[in-house]
């Protein structure tokens, strides 16, 4: 048996090769596309707006957490604030201050898609390190 | 006793027999795995001989395409049904699409792929080549980018290596599907290889190698976000006749390729910029029906935008200059705009040889934005 596992671990070790595209960029679109998703899924305009609201706060939240740890680099913290603003203007949008038109109710599934398609082609999450996406997504999915 | 022996000799004769058997599957499995590992780091995947290239076909060649599709980045997108897609897995996939229905085209595929190891140590070769001609798959290589600097020596190495001598004159496409290609700097455009630069004047100057030094590509199109700069159009400007290219955000390589699927069909008596115009179109339709971000699709015609860039090419090199010496925290606060919204750039060539397909994102700043220029600049 000991041979059968060894020689399976060999095969597979000898076949296998790292995926390095599966990092943490990916992992933050899917959040945000997850997001989308429950606010399609959802009747309720106005549990569509806790929904994106909630989502805009716990992210903003897991990001300054991460960026008061100091285990990030400087570049990673140009980013982070570039995701931060980014997020500040959607959650702005959504509830209609700063000089935005609140989004109407029936318009929250597209606002959403727009906030997936803004963050996918987002200059700053292009310059933000795999492995602080990871803790980004890590502190967002398990603190809040 | 005698029972006991023979059937204890039995047991370890069958256990003798079953380790020989089990020795043999693992050695013609590990040679299996040996000649599936050589094969993978062989040098080329030939698919026909090379004779059989220059082999004469009912078709008469008369389009010659290149495609350049980087795919060392992130480039995972999704789609509003949820659907996920890899933007250069999909742009590879339809590039290979108009290889095979374009039966007088010949085409070079160069898919950039990330840095991979096999085995962990072992590096794995990080680009493929296609070559099609009349529709047919004649070659399929995997290749070494670029190690240092990006020139795309492979490239060009390749192209030289398999397209067709004709006499005639082909009409020359080029596509590239990437992220924005940098101004300036560009350390870091490939994910997986950090100290490596690609900018604009890198790929120009590869662009160079394709084509002799009194021709130009009949078209290019230029699939990334902020294209339409004044600098990237003067640089690709200087290699090509008719450039396709956004100026704003284009969301992950979308644009349409149906268009260049039956050539025959859309490029009627050669008018390269009608047919210019049809793709821009199909592909802001496309992309309008599709994002609620910002669509910016447009056609330069390089002769007729010269007055215009003549006028602005010293300050927008200025404003470059400047960028250059910035630090990387103060460049990320700087954005890009529409140059008619900066008073130098406001100037009456500026909608001179531009075809522009806009709408502005559904949300946002600049939802109410009617208009675009057809031309990026930087708000500085």
């Amino acid at each position: 048996m000991k041979q059968i596992i060894a020689f399976v671990s060999f095969l597979l070790m000898f076949v296998l090769v790292t995926p390095v595209n599966a990092g943490g960029k990916g992992e933050l679109q899917k959040h945000f596309n997850n997001v989308a998703n429950k606010v399609k899924a959802t009747e309720n305009a106005t549990e569509k707006r806790e929904i994106l609201n909630d989502s805009f706060q716990d992210m903003s939240k897991a990001l300054d957490k991460l960026q008061s740890t100091g285990m990030i680099s400087a570049e990673d913290q140009v980013g982070i604030d570039g995701l931060k603003a980014a997020l500040k203007e959607n959650q702005d949008e959504l509830a209609g201050i700063n000089g935005y038109e609140r989004v109407p109710d029936s318009q929250l599934n597209s606002f959403s898609n727009y906030v997936v398609q803004n963050m996918e082609q987002a200059d700053s999450t292009v310059t933000i390190s795999v492995v602080a996406l990871v803790l980004i997504i890590l502190l967002a999915v398990l603190l809040f | 006793m005698n029972k006991q022996l023979n059937f204890g000799m039995l047991k370890s004769c069958a256990k003798f027999g079953k380790d020989i058997i089990f020795t043999r599957f693992y050695i013609r499995v590990f040679y299996l795995v040996t000649i599936l590992f050589l094969s993978s780091c062989s040098h080329d995947i030939v698919l026909q001989h090379e004779s059989q290239h220059n082999s004469g076909s009912v078709f008469e060649t008369k389009y010659s395409m290149i495609f350049v599709i980087h795919g060392d980045g992130d480039y995972l997108y999704h789609d509003t049904s949820d659907n996920e897609y890899i933007a250069d897995e999909e742009a590879l996939l339809n590039a290979k699409k108009v290889a095979m229905q374009n039966p007088n085209a010949e085409v070079f595929i160069f898919h950039q792929k990330p840095r991979n190891h096999f085995l962990f140590f072992f590096p794995l070769r990080d680009g493929e080549f296609y070559y099609y001609r009349n529709g047919q798959l004649l070659e399929n290589e995997l290749y070494w980018r670029d190690q240092e600097k990006s020139n795309l020596d492979f490239e060009v190495a390749a192209y030289h290596r398999f397209r067709k001598v004709t006499p005639n004159k082909l009409i020359n496409i080029f596509l590239y599907f990437g992220h924005e290609v940098p101004e300036f700097g560009g350390a870091g455009y490939d994910e997986s290889y950090s100290d490596r630069t690609f900018n604009i004047d890198d790929l120009t100057n590869g662009l160079k190698g394709f084509i002799s030094d009194s021709s130009k590509f009949d078209l290019t199109i230029l699939s990334t976000c902020f294209g339409g700069t004044p600098y990237t159009i003067r640089k690709l400007g200087s290699l090509s006749r008719i450039i396709i290219a956004s100026p704003a955000n284009l969301h992950l390589s979308y644009f349409d390729l149906k268009p260049l699927q039956q050539l025959d069909l859309n490029i009627k008596d050669g008018d390269i910029i009608s047919f210019a115009k049809y793709f821009a179109q199909q592909s802001f339709n496309k992309l309008s029906s599709n994002v609620q971000t910002e669509v910016s699709v447009v056609v330069y015609d390089v002769e007729k935008i010269q007055p215009f860039l003549k006028s602005v090419y010293g300050d927008y090199d200025s404003t470059l200059i400047s960028l250059k010496d910035m630090t990387y925290a103060i460049l990320a606060t700087i954005e890009h705009c529409d140059c008619a919204d900066i008073p130098t750039y406001q100037l009456s060539t500026i909608n001179n040889g531009v075809d522009v397909f806009y709408r502005p994102a559904r949300f946002g700043r600049s939802k109410n934005k009617l208009n675009h220029s057809g031309w990026e600049c930087w708000k500085y």
